[in-house]
């Protein structure tokens, strides 16, 4: 068997084209699989968006009838978090930590490999859900429909295989992040390069580190909640089950348990990414390191301990509702924290406005909102009117589309140099920019009113009287806008790679280790390990600092420009990088055929455990490259 | 001279108060019927106060200084060909503690009439307030008024139109007897879910004869058919005189008592198990 493996080793060296990018364990390749997956689900859930405001956009509507209303709303919700938030956070994870810590490649490059493989097969199953509703060109869909958030018991009562297969789907989806998360845990804790002390580390590898603590910890919860779920489901067990003495407020406390700390593992990332952009377009060093890491420690330990401000009219009683608006008021105080010290981080600069910054100051500017409209939810009497309506809406997209994806968007021009040689295009950049802006705050903020005027989430439709016309049919408007920004960033992705000039190695005069090597970075990344002196690693090889604190550049400092051995997969130098392998590939397709043998038949069980014992055990037995 | 500038002046005051008239009927800030800061009832008076007056007003504040500042230091601090690279400060410990405290201290204020108003709404209801317990199931809400029995002592039921008395206090106990689905009339008060195999209570009361609108706030699924749904499950709620109310009820009792809904069907076709 060995000898066989010896044998499939032989030719895997010699992978090209598609076969080597299933084969890859090289953490560049896998944060671009990563991101363009990524946005493939952005797309798919953006239409899911389109659709359900062309719904909502005037009075008594039927672009969609109320059953496909529900599985698109459960989806579009189910897909923004698990499927583009999450994985393009994992995109960057992938494509930056081991640059920005000055190492070849992360600790378990296989394990990353079936990180992405799971991930996109958990996502394809997801979706694949869809067509098991009927015929599907006849609009029968067979999406999950009980909401992104599954409340039993109607997540018990929805007929079909619809919440199965979210369930399966999250629980798949779920060990891919775990294995992501430990995996940068140790990449970050064991492969700093030497001098590169905790305290040194840009502010994204501090936030991937605690974003990789919060999903090892809250990935377990909503686990144990959807096996339960399931058994409920699929076996006829009683968890959640009112009607057998089950309880259904327990799914909720597993649910937000987990989904609290969750909204802070979608935008620590994102706050990462602002905190790598200011500086630089500031020319100014991050203001108020040690306080920004900080705070971001103090945000995740205290987001364990806001699960039930969603829970706040459930019932919970006087003394419960008290404690649990202490606590999110509180986390107010770290998240300004950071705010702060952006705002300090800008004040003085050289600030240098192209898009990567207009997404960064777009992300301070619509953060602001999502973090004062959350702390009015805090103020838990009035939570009892806003709970459920679209003022909810509104604020959640404040923190996840003008936050989060804001944030990611300024990563995306941001890096994009560095791991395609070409810049994106500045004016289409700007253009995507505006057009996103301005369609957000037409989207969102008429939202906050709709939700005064006391319009509940999650309705098919409404009645004329209600007072609710004007503002959606403006919310709809805006989503299209949204959606023409997308297109535009589409297009300047196309038009910029086929760009002929280079963007070099330092586009931006950067400040952290990526940027001192060759854009794009050959596959072992650094021909030798960087010495890290201080934070800021690489500009403090570019600059030093007169006695005043002005920097002066150094002459011949700078990025290495292109090798000659640019191509030659480390031979020229002799490095060991990990042999490709098809086992993570063939692990991964394990675990969504066993999900769709538990749903309709125990006989493609046995064929998902074989796949998936073929893949661990070749995995295991498969011999290192000399 | 000076009579003119007098008139310029009026002028500009009726024109301004016109457009702010015309901005709150075009807003419907007073009629449109779940309007939350159209508060009728002492509940939903306190809730929209406690935001008004803590919140909202420091918030649009922190609001409009931090995205002006925002705006300030892009165009203050714009690169310029020739300016010398910025000094490098790395942070200050003052304003980090001061931009910590600050903020902590503002937001430990507003937790006080937090916590007082989760308190005093969170109140039992008073021994004498009118109670209604409330069923609800998909798609409606069935109103069952324990004290006013008919000759038989069945107690007066009602669906989806919760007739009450105006300036009393209505007790109310919520339960549900398939999913999770929320109680709210927003001109009166603020939501509370029926959960299934749990009862949750609260109290409100509406200070003006009117109809106050209300619908189920938990997304709680579609029928089969299609036809009904969580965006169908709504309520009204008639808030009238004593005199009338009771004329009402009289009325009601007489009737038989139990529910029906408007086919005659009874309205509580599958209870419980």
């Amino acid at each position: 068997m060995v000898g066989a493996l010896r044998q499939l080793r032989g030719d895997a060296e010699s992978y090209r084209g598609i076969w080597s990018w299933l084969t890859t364990v090289d953490h560049k390749r896998i944060g671009v699989m990563y991101g363009v997956s990524a946005f493939a689900f952005f797309l798919m859930g953006g239409v899911e968006a389109l659709l359900l405001r062309m719904q909502l956009s005037s009075a008594n509507s039927t672009v969609l009838d109320p059953d496909q209303y529900n599985r698109i709303f459960t989806m579009h919700g189910t897909t923004m978090i698990f499927l583009v938030v999450m994985p393009l956070s994992a995109a960057f994870f992938n494509l930056l930590i081991p640059l920005m810590i000055g190492a070849r490649d992360v600790a378990f490059p296989r394990l990353n490999a079936f990180s992405f493989w799971v991930f996109l097969g958990g996502g394809l199953f997801m979706n694949a859900s869809f067509f098991t509703g009927g015929n599907i060109l006849q609009g029968e869909l067979g999406a999950p429909d009980a909401g992104w958030f599954g409340y039993a018991p109607l997540s018990l009562q929805s007929a079909g295989t619809g919440m199965d297969f979210w369930a399966f789907g999250l629980l798949i989806l779920g060990v891919a992040s775990m294995a992501s998360g430990f995996n940068f845990i140790v990449t970050i804790f064991n492969m700093r390069a030497p001098g590169m002390t905790l305290l040194r580390m840009p502010v994204f590898v501090w936030m991937t580190l605690i974003t990789s603590f919060l999903i090892i910890f809250a990935m377990p919860i909503i686990t144990v909640a959807l096996f339960q779920l399931l058994f409920d489901r699929l076996y006829g067990a009683n968890f959640f089950n009112f009607a057998a003495g089950g309880q259904p407020l327990l799914w909720q406390h597993m649910f937000w348990l987990f989904g609290h700390p969750e909204v802070y593992i979608l935008i620590l990332p994102a706050m990462g990414i602002v905190s790598e952009v200011l500086p630089t377009f500031s020319r100014k060093p991050l203001f108020g390191y040690q306080f920004v890491v900080l705070s971001g420690l103090a945000i995740a330990f205290m987001s364990w301990g806001v699960w039930a401000h969603h829970m706040l009219t459930t019932g919970l009683g006087p003394i419960a509702n008290s404690a649990f608006a202490v606590s999110t008021i509180l986390i107010a105080v770290p998240t300004g924290v950071k705010i702060f010290n952006w705002m300090g981080t800008l004040w003085g600069g050289s600030i240098s406005l192209k898009t990567p910054m207009f997404f960064a100051v777009g992300f301070i500017s619509m953060f602001v909102i999502g973090g004062l409209t959350g702390v009015m939810h805090s103020i838990v009497p009035s939570d009892y009117q806003q709970q459920d309506t679209y003022f909810v809406v509104a604020h959640l997209h404040q923190v996840l589309l003008g936050g989060a994806m804001f944030g990611l968007f300024a990563g995306i021009y941001y890096w994009f140099p560095k791991f395609t040689g070409r810049l994106l295009h500045e004016g289409w950049g700007q253009v995507h920019f505006w057009l996103m802006f301005i369609g957000f705050n037409v989207t969102f903020q008429p939202m906050m009113i709709l939700g005064f005027l006391g319009m509940p989430r999650r309705i098919y439709s409404y009645s004329e009287g209600t007072g609710w016309d004007f503002w959606n049919m403006v919310a709809t408007a805006g989503a299209f806008l949204i959606g023409l920004s997308i297109l535009v960033f589409i297009f300047n992705v196309v038009l910029s790679l086929r760009r002929k000039e280079k963007a070099g190695p330092d586009p931006w005069d950067g400040r952290t280790l990526e940027w001192a090597i060759p854009s794009p970075p050959p596959a072992y990344n650094f021909a030798e390990i960087p010495t890290v002196r201080a934070r800021d690693a690489f500009w403090h090889s570019k600059y030093v600092e007169d006695e005043t604190g002005r920097p002066v550049p150094i002459v011949g400092g700078g990025a290495q420009e292109t090798e000659e051995e640019e191509q030659a997969e480390g031979g020229g130098h002799g490095i060991h990088m990990p042999s490709p392998s098809f086992f993570p590939l063939i692990a991964a397709t394990g675990l969504p055929i066993i999900a769709t043998g538990l749903i309709y038949d125990a006989a493609i069980v046995a064929v998902g455990v074989a796949v998936l014992v073929v893949g661990i055990y070749g995995w295991a037995l498969e011999p290192a490259s000399e | 001279m000076g009579g003119k500038s007098v008139q310029v002046r009026r002028l500009v005051a009726a024109t301004l108060l016109v457009a702010l008239s015309a901005l709150l009927v075009g807003c419907g800030a007073v009629d449109d019927p779940q309007n939350t800061f159209a508060a009728e009832g002492d509940v939903a008076r306190k809730q929209r106060d406690l935001l008004l007056i803590w919140v909202l007003g420091p918030a649009a504040v922190i609001l409009v200084v931090m995205q002006a500042l925002l705006i300030y230091a892009l165009i203050r601090f714009r690169r310029k060909k020739g300016r010398e690279l910025p000094r490098q400060v790395h942070g200050n410990n003052r304003l980090e503690v001061a931009w910590t405290i600050a903020p902590a201290i503002l937001l430990l204020i507003i937790t006080v009439p937090t916590v007082v108003g989760i308190i005093e709404l969170g109140r039992d209801a008073s021994d004498d307030a009118l109670k209604v317990n409330v069923t609800a199931q998909q798609f409606s809400w069935v109103f069952q008024y324990p004290d006013l029995v008919d000759a038989e002592g069945k107690p007066l039921l009602a669906l989806n139109e919760l007739h009450i008395p105006v300036d009393r206090e209505i007790g109310v106990t919520l339960d549900s007897v398939d999913v999770i689905h929320s109680f709210w009339v927003p001109k009166l008060a603020g939501k509370l879910d029926a959960v299934p195999g749990r009862t949750n209570s609260m109290w409100f009361n509406a200070t003006k004869v009117g109809t106050y609108s209300g619908q189920c706030a938990e997304f709680c699924g579609v029928s089969p058919e299609g036809a009904e749904g969580h965006w169908t499950m709504r309520l009204t709620v008639v808030a009238e005189s004593e005199e009338d109310f009771e004329a009402w009820v009289a009325d009601q009792l007489e009737g038989g008592g139990a529910a029906r809904s408007r086919s005659g069907e009874p309205a509580l076709a599958s209870h419980g198990e």
